[in-house]
C-alpha cells in the first residue's frame, strides 16, 4: 500500500467533459491542487462552477475524462476499491436515508456496508449522534425528522466509517443559523482532533471563512485561486466600496471603464427604488474614482461605506462579476 | 379540469415510450390466457382474456395514476399548492380521470390490435350497447378511483401497498377473464353481490354480453343503469371524502408531510 | 469483494422495506393476498375453460396449472427487487452513498434479492394452500397435490437452486435500472407477464411457436416449474433431478453472465456520471 506522506487529496489538469445533445459541456477544464492530511479545504464557487463535479470524481462516482486524482495515494479512476475504504461523502442537498427506518437504522446500516462489526458500530454511532445533538432523535423515523436532524444523520453517516477524507457537497444548505454552526463546529474539529481531511464544496462563503484552512476558488470549471482566506483577501489591496444609489440603474457596466476598479456585484431593492453595488477597488483613489463615476451617470449616492475584505470580493476582483452575476451568465 | 387533464396528455405526447410502459402487463396477460384458454380446448373463449386485458389497461391506470396521484403530489409538494388554489379540488381529480382515460386509450388499443390479431376471437356484437357500457365502465372506474384517491391522502405510504393488494383480488372477483357474476360464476351470491360493487364487475359482464354474444340496450339495460348510479355515488363519494379527509389533514397537519 | 456481513445488512434492509410499514405481521399477510388471487384467478379460468370448452375438466391439469400459477409469481416477486431497490436507492439519494462504500453494490442487491426471496417463498406458498383449500370449497374440484415430507423437501431444494437465475435475471434488470431515469418502475409487471408466458407457468413452452417454445423450454425457470410439478403432483424423481440439473446449470450460467453484464453496466455508468441520477 503506497501513501504519499502528508498529502490526503492530489488533483493534477482534472478535466471532465460530459456528452449532450449540443456541444460538450466541460464541466472541469484542467484543475490542479493538493490537499493535506488533516486540513479543511474548501471548493468555494458559484452555482455550475464544477464544484460537485470535482467531489463526484474524487468520491469515485464518476470518472475524469483525463487528468488524474488521488485520495490517500490512490487514484480514483484505477484504485476505486482502496479509495473507498478511506472516505466518505454527504451531500446536503440530497439528506439521503431510508425514510421507513429511524436515523439510527439508517446508521447502522451504512456502517455494516463498511464492514464495521454492529459493536463498534453502535459505539460510533452513540459518539456521532452526541456530537452532532443527534441522540435524542435517533430512534425516530427518518421521514419524522426535521430538515436540520435530518442533515445531521446525513452527516454522522459521512464520519460512520472513520473515514481518512470525507467530501461534503454544501452541508449546511438550507440549514437555520444554530444548526449551521454546530455542523461547522463538528467539521472542524473532526479536522483537528482527528487529523480527518475535509473537504468541502459550497457556494457560502461564510462558511468557508468560518471553517477552512485553505480554499481555493473555482469559476466555469478552472481554478482561478488558492490559499488562505486570509491571503487571498490582503491580495485585494483596499476595501471594498459600497454604494447605495438611485435610482437603479439597468446596470453598473460603466464602472469597468474607471481605472483601478477590478469589479462590482450589485442588487436591486424595488421597493425602495435603490440598487446596492459592491465595488472591488485597487486602492483609495479608484474608490473615490468609482464614486464620482457613478454621480456622473446622474445617479444619486444614498449611502456609502468601506467594507472589510471578504472572498466575495476576491471572487470579484478575479472574474469581474459577483456569484449571482456568474450564474446568470450561465455557469453549467 | 381542462388544465389538469392537458397535464397528462402533454406528458404521454411529450414521452411516447409510456404507452409501451403502459401496456406491458396488460398485453402479456392477455397474451398469457388466451393462450391458457387455447392450451385447454376453450379457444372460443379467447376474446374473454383479450377483452380482459383491455380492461386491465384502465384499472391499472385508476389504481396507480388515479387512487395514488395525490399522494405522490403530497410528496412533490404540489398538493399543498392544489389546496391552496382556487380551483376545486373535484375538478381537479375529474381532469385527471379525463387525461387517464385518453393516456390509457393508446396502449388499450394496441393491446386489442395484437389480441385481435393474434387470435381472431369471435365477435357477434352489438355495438352501440359496446361503446355505451365501455364509456359508462370507465366513468364508474374512473369515479371509484376519485373515492380511493382521498383515502389514500390519509395513509400514504401504505398507498403503495394497497395497490399492490387491491389489484390482483379485484381482478378477480371482477371477472376481468371469466365471468365471476352470473350463471357460470364460481361465487357464491353472496360474493357476486359484493363484486358487483365494483364497476368492473358489472362492467366486464356487460361488455362481454354486448361484445361475444350480440345482447343489445335491453340485454345490458339494467347492467347501464346500475353503472350509471355507481359513478354518481362514487362521484359524490369522492367529493365528501375529500372534503372530510382535507379538513382532517388539515387539524392533523399531515397535508404536507413528505413520505419518500 | 464479497462481504456477508453487508449482505446480511441488505438483506435485513429489504426486510424493513418490505414489512415495515404496518405490523409485520399483518403485512405478511396482506402480502399473500395478491399472490392468491393470482393463483385463484388462473384455476378459476381453468376451470371456467374446461367446463365450457372441448376438454374434460381434469384435476390433474389444474394442479398443473396451480403449481406453476404460484411459482412464476414467486421468481417475479424476487427477481424484479435489484431493479426497485436501485430505483428507490436513486429517488432516496442513498444509492450513490452505497455505491461508494467498500462494498460492491451487487452484494446490497444480492441482499435485497433474498429477504424478498425469503418472503415471496413465504407468501406463495402460503398462497398455494390457501388455493389449494379454497378450490375445494368454491370451485368443489380436489386438487391431487403431493404433500409428504419428501416431495416437501425436493420442492425446497429446487426452490433454492432456482435462485441463481432468477438472481441473474435481477443483475440484468439493474443494469437497465442503473441508467434508466423512468419507467424502471414498469419493469416488474413486463418481468412477470414475460414469465407467465415463457416459464411454462400456465401451459407447456410447445404451445409457443417456434424460436419461442424452444427458448422458453430452456429457461432455467421452467426447469424449475417442471421441477416442483415432479416434486408435488407427478412424484416423479428421476424427472425431478434432470430438470433440477438443467435448472442449476442454466442458473449458474445466467447469474455468471448477467452479473457480469451489470458490473460493466456499473463501471459504464460511473464513466457517464450516472449513478447518482435523480429519477424522473
Amino acid at each position: 500500500m503506497s501513501a504519499t506522506d502528508h498529502v490526503s487529496v492530489e488533483v493534477r489538469d482534472l478535466r471532465r467533459e460530459f456528452k449532450t445533445k449540443e456541444a460538450p459541456v466541460v464541466a472541469l477544464d484542467g484543475i490542479s491542487f493538493q490537499v493535506r492530511e488533516g486540513e479543511v479545504f474548501g471548493v468555494l464557487g458559484p452555482n455550475g462552477a464544477g464544484k460537485t463535479t470535482t467531489i463526484r470524481i474524487l468520491s469515485t462516482l464518476l470518472l475524469p475524462t483525463s487528468g488524474t486524482a488521488k485520495v490517500m495515494g490512490f487514484d480514483v479512476s484505477t484504485e476505486p476499491e482502496k479509495v473507498r475504504h478511506v472516505i466518505n461523502m454527504a451531500s446536503g442537498a440530497e439528506k439521503a436515508g431510508y425514510d421507513f427506518i429511524t436515523a439510527k437504522k439508517n446508521l447502522w446500516f451504512f456502517s455494516q456496508l463498511y464492514g464495521l462489526p454492529s459493536a463498534v458500530a453502535e459505539a460510533r454511532i452513540r459518539e456521532l449522534s452526541e456530537l452532532l445533538g443527534l441522540t435524542k432523535y435517533l430512534d425516530r423515523k427518518f421521514y419524522a425528522l426535521s430538515t436540520g436532524y435530518r442533515q445531521r444523520a446525513t452527516i454522522a453517516r459521512a464520519f460512520i466509517n472513520d473515514p481518512k477524507v470525507v467530501f461534503l457537497d454544501e452541508p449546511t444548505i438550507g440549514l437555520d443559523v444554530m444548526t449551521a454552526r454546530s455542523i461547522r463546529e463538528f467539521l472542524r474539529s473532526e479536522a483537528k482532533r482527528n487529523g480527518r481531511t475535509v473537504m468541502l464544496a459550497t457556494h457560502n462563503m461564510a462558511e468557508v471563512e468560518a471553517i477552512c484552512d485553505r480554499v481555493a476558488i473555482i469559476d466555469r470549471g478552472k481554478i482561478i485561486a488558492a490559499g488562505t482566506p486570509d491571503s487571498l483577501k490582503r491580495a485585494l489591496g483596499a476595501p471594498a466600496l459600497v454604494m447605495e444609489v438611485s435610482p437603479p440603474p439597468k446596470s453598473f457596466d460603466f464602472l469597468t471603464g474607471v481605472a483601478g476598479v477590478r469589479g462590482f456585484t450589485s442588487a436591486t431593492d424595488e421597493e425602495r427604488d435603490l440598487s446596492t453595488v459592491q465595488v472591488v477597488v485597487g486602492d483609495d483613489d479608484a474608490a473615490a474614482e468609482a464614486a464620482k463615476r457613478v454621480q456622473a451617470e446622474g445617479l444619486k449616492v444614498i449611502a456609502s461605506w468601506r467594507k472589510p475584505a471578504s472572498l466575495e470580493e476576491v471572487f470579484v476582483a478575479l472574474v469581474g462579476r459577483g456569484f449571482k452575476e456568474r450564474e446568470e451568465q450561465g455557469g453549467d | 379540469m381542462r388544465a389538469r387533464a392537458l397535464v397528462r396528455l402533454w406528458s404521454i405526447y411529450g414521452e411516447p415510450l409510456w404507452v409501451i410502459v403502459n401496456m406491458g402487463f396488460p398485453i402479456l396477460s392477455s397474451l398469457a390466457f388466451s393462450l391458457l384458454y387455447l392450451s385447454i380446448g376453450a379457444g372460443s373463449y379467447v376474446g374473454f382474456a383479450v377483452l380482459g386485458g383491455v380492461m386491465v389497461s384502465f384499472w391499472s391506470n385508476v389504481l396507480w395514476s388515479m387512487a395514488s396521484q395525490f399522494n405522490w403530489d403530497k410528496q412533490d409538494g404540489m398538493f399543498e399548492i392544489y389546496l391552496t388554489s382556487p380551483a376545486s379540488i373535484t375538478a381537479i381529480l375529474i381532469g385527471m380521470s379525463l387525461g387517464g382515460i385518453i393516456n390509457t386509450v393508446p396502449s388499450a388499443a394496441i393491446v386489442t390490435a395484437i389480441g385481435w390479431a393474434l387470435f381472431h376471437p369471435v365477435v357477434y356484437a352489438s355495438w352501440g350497447a359496446v361503446v355505451l357500457t365501455f364509456f359508462l365502465t370507465l366513468a364508474a372506474l374512473y369515479a371509484l378511483g376519485m373515492t380511493l384517491s382521498s383515502l389514500y391522502l390519509v395513509y400514504g405510504r401504505e398507498a403503495e401497498s394497497m395497490n399492490n393488494v387491491l389489484q390482483e383480488p379485484v381482478s378477480m372477483f371482477s371477472g376481468v377473464y371469466f365471468p365471476s357474476i352470473g350463471a357460470f360464476s364460481p361465487f357464491p351470491f353472496a360474493v357476486q353481490l359484493a363484486a358487483s360493487l365494483i364497476p368492473l364487475t358489472i362492467g366486464m359482464d356487460a361488455l362481454r354480453r354486448s361484445l361475444f354474444f350480440g345482447q343489445g340496450f335491453s340485454g345490458v339495460s339494467l347492467d347501464l343503469f346500475l353503472l350509471a348510479d355507481l359513478s354518481v355515488a362514487f362521484l359524490i363519494a369522492s367529493m365528501v371524502a375529500l372534503k372530510a379527509l382535507e379538513r382532517k389533514g388539515r387539524t392533523d397537519g399531515t397535508i404536507s408531510v413528505r413520505i419518500r | 469483494m464479497l462481504s456477508f456481513r453487508s449482505l446480511f445488512a441488505a438483506a435485513w434492509m429489504g426486510v424493513q422495506h418490505d414489512l415495515a410499514w404496518t405490523a409485520p405481521v399483518a403485512s405478511l399477510l396482506l402480502n399473500v393476498v395478491a399472490p392468491f388471487a393470482s393463483v385463484m384467478t388462473v384455476s378459476i379460468i381453468y376451470w371456467f375453460g374446461a367446463s365450457h370448452g372441448t376438454s374434460a375438466f381434469d384435476p390433474t391439469h389444474l394442479a398443473y396449472i396451480l403449481v406453476g400459477a404460484a411459482l412464476y409469481a414467486h421468481i417475479a416477486a424476487y427477481a424484479w427487487v435489484p431493479t426497485t431497490a436501485i430505483a428507490e436507492g436513486k429517488n432516496l439519494a442513498v444509492f450513490p452513498h452505497i455505491y461508494i462504500t467498500s462494498r460492491s453494490t451487487a452484494v446490497y442487491l444480492a441482499g435485497r434479492a433474498l429477504s424478498s426471496f425469503v418472503i415471496s417463498t413465504v407468501t406463495s406458498l402460503l398462497a398455494l394452500c390457501l388455493a389449494f383449500f379454497a378450490i375445494g370449497s368454491v370451485l368443489h374440484a380436489s386438487v391431487p397435490l403431493l404433500v409428504t415430507p419428501l416431495s416437501l423437501a425436493m420442492l425446497g431444494v429446487a426452490l433454492l437452486v432456482n435462485i441463481p437465475g432468477a438472481l441473474g435475471l435481477g443483475y440484468l434488470l439493474g443494469a437497465y435500472s442503473l441508467y434508466a431515469s423512468k419507467f424502471e418502475w414498469s419493469l416488474p409487471g413486463y418481468v412477470a407477464g414475460l414469465l407467465m408466458v415463457f416459464s411454462g407457468a400456465l401451459f407447456p413452452p410447445t404451445i409457443l411457436p417456434w424460436p419461442l417454445s424452444a427458448g422458453a423450454a430452456a429457461l432455467p425457470f421452467t426447469f424449475f416449474i417442471s421441477a416442483a410439478r415432479d416434486a408435488l403432483i407427478y412424484g416423479l424423481p428421476g424427472e425431478y433431478a434432470v430438470s433440477l440439473a438443467y435448472c442449476a446449470v442454466g442458473g449458474v450460467i445466467m447469474l455468471a453472465v448477467f452479473l457480469q453484464v451489470y458490473l460493466k453496466a456499473e463501471k459504464r455508468a460511473r464513466r457517464d456520471g450516472v449513478l447518482d441520477r435523480r429519477l424522473a
